[in-house]
């Protein structure tokens, strides 16, 4: 009977050894190396805030600069992607459950499969129909837009892979959310006149709430933790306004030069508690005025 | 009243025939473009069909086995994600059985511990995990993208809310005859689980295959990259689209192996996802 005792380690102890080495110590040692000056290779030097003034108050220092563009780019990403990955599959979830319309899983499988490739596939595809001589873009429209090195275009070829390869999932579970809504609260509204939009905004969305909320947290958390679309689509250009905080970070963690991981673990902390802040208080908010 | 629904449901099929076109149009244009010579390409401007269909770029890909070798690479990447894929099920689902049906001091307050620090942001924990492969020999190694992610609780947490819904009964009365954790777990929960474990296999495998920040971060040596990471590096190989078919046959056979899943598995796919957000389907 003793023996049963600790045959509970037997299962859960192999994991735990994975979460301590590959969560727990990557995490708190992330947190240390902010404070650190640190090469990657030799031990850490402690710097106690210094790499966090240089980064939010010294004006003269590239890190400033690098930190304050990556965040207010990556904000930018953030701030247009997520409700256009939540509105878009919303309306196409909306169509698709339309009591009368036929080949569900056909329309869901195509918008789906884009989701299934990888970010460096799409974004040679992409590519390719923005570019400006060879593009399906300007061929077919007749223009000679440099998409991916003028802004606001930049920007759109970012947001279109995006969208194109990122909403599926998100589809799928509004389709499912809105399929499982009563179809007596619809009736109920048509009862009191209400079309399709007011059937829309008062039976759907408040039944579809905590699908709605999650996907929100979700695809916030993710698009935070936005880089390859960027790297590849324009390589952060022109003039470094679609670089992202990630891209920065991985270039002064592993760029080519002299490795600089305690500014880079600094700027990671930071944006680490902004993805925190955000998520915490979204989760906040919609739960409180769903309620 | 019926006319009223015929009128949005021919507004309904127009969008999504609409947005359908619009999401396929890319993919095709890729397949199609792979199979035209670069004189056409450049000269010929768009057209969904090439003029002669060749095959070419493909076998200029596949010769090249030095600088961009492309089979190499799926063949790394298919390592990769199918080796993690088995040690994910292996481990969420021996976890999982620990953190739901074995009774000991504090397991729960143990596992919603590492739940929440688990949701500590990522992108702080990247670099030292970088050192800790690099210490363990890992850089430039599959294991550097099979073991890390085995640590993960988003799926032993799915694990652990399935088993919920499976009859203690069942194990309480085998425990009473006499069988071990291990008779119980193998014998009678495991069949039972099977669903969510198809479910974090599945998951396991896209999210292995299509990762990219951190293979780009772990892999410098061509030879052993996965395929993601490879792509990165040929828009210089294929010289800023000098090569176009070469690129795009590229990423056309880069998409096949989990294009053929998604066929095979679609419907694993649905019930995955809708499974992860918590919602019946």
């Amino acid at each position: 009977m003793d023996k049963s005792k600790f045959s509970h380690w037997f299962f859960i102890g192999p994991h735990i050894i994975l979460f301590v080495v590959f969560i727990l110590i990557p995490s708190i040692y992330g947190v240390y190396a902010s404070f650190t000056n640190w090469n990657l290779m030799t031990s850490p030097t402690w710097v106690g805030l210094d790499n966090y003034r240089t980064i939010l108050t010294n004006q003269d220092s590239s890190f400033h600069h690098e930190f304050f563009n990556g965040m207010k780019n990556t904000l930018i990403f953030v701030g247009v992607s997520v409700p256009l990955m939540v509105a878009i599959p919303l309306v196409i979830a909306s169509a698709i459950e339309h009591k009368k319309v036929k080949f569900k899983n056909f329309f869901q499988s195509i918008i789906y499969i884009p989701g299934l490739i990888s970010i460096s596939a799409a974004a040679l595809i992409w590519s390719l129909i923005f570019n400006s001589q060879l593009g399906m873009m300007n061929n077919f429209f007749g223009a000679d837009t440099v998409w991916t090195a003028t802004q606001p275009y930049a920007w759109m070829t970012i947001f279109i892979m995006t969208v194109w390869g990122g909403i599926g999932g998100n589809m799928i579970i509004y389709r499912a959310s809105i399929s499982n809504v009563s179809q007596d609260l619809y009736e109920s509204a048509e009862i009191d006149g209400a079309g399709p939009i007011r059937k829309f905004i008062s039976v759907t969305l408040p039944s579809i709430r905590f699908p709605l909320i999650y996907t929100v947290v979700m695809t916030t958390a993710g698009a935070f933790n936005v880089f390859g679309q960027p790297l590849m689509m324009t390589d952060g250009g022109p003039r470094e306004s679609t670089t992202v905080l990630m891209m920065y970070i991985r270039d002064l963690a592993f760029g080519s030069g002299q490795s600089i991981a305690g500014m880079a673990s600094a700027m990671a902390v930071l944006l680490g508690m902004v993805i925190l802040i955000i998520s915490a208080a979204q989760y906040y908010v919609m739960n409180r005025n769903s309620a | 009243m019926n006319k009223k629904y015929n009128v949005s449901k021919y507004l309904a099929y127009l969008f999504l025939i609409t947005v359908c076109l619009i999401w396929v149009v890319p993919m095709i244009f890729g397949f199609t473009t792979s199979f035209r010579s670069q004189s056409e390409v450049v000269n010929e401007g768009f057209r969904l069909l090439p003029i002669s269909w060749i095959v070419d770029n493909y076998m200029s890909i596949l010769e090249n086995t030095s600088s961009a070798p492309i089979l190499r690479w799926i063949g790394n990447s298919l390592f990769i994600s199918i080796t993690h894929t088995l040690l994910v099920v292996v481990v969420i689902s021996i976890t999982g059985y620990g953190y739901s049906r074995m009774r000991f001091k504090g397991r729960d307050v143990l596992f919603f511990t590492l739940l929440g620090i688990s949701f500590f942001p990522n992108v702080v924990n990247i670099i030292p995990l970088y050192r800790i492969v690099d210490i363990l020999g890992w850089v430039n190694t599959p294991w550097a993208m099979i073991v890390p992610g085995l640590a993960g609780m988003g799926n032993i947490f799915l694990v652990r809310q399935f088993m919920k819904g499976v009859p203690k009964e069942l194990d309480e009365s085998a425990r009473v005859d006499g069988a071990s954790d291990f008779t119980i777990f193998f014998r009678i929960v495991l069949p039972l689980i099977k669903p969510v474990l198809i479910v974090g296999g599945l998951f396991s495998f896209i999210g292995s295959w299509n990762d990219f920040l951190w293979p780009v971060i772990v892999y410098t040596d061509v030879q052993k990259m996965p395929v993601t990471a490879g792509l990165l590096l040929l828009q210089d190989i294929y010289g800023n689209y000098q090569m176009v078919g070469q690129l795009m046959g590229s990423a056309i056979l880069a998409i096949i192996p989990t294009l053929l899943l998604f066929l095979f598995a679609q419907k694993y796919f649905v019930s995955a996802i809708n499974l992860n957000a918590g919602i019946k389907g």
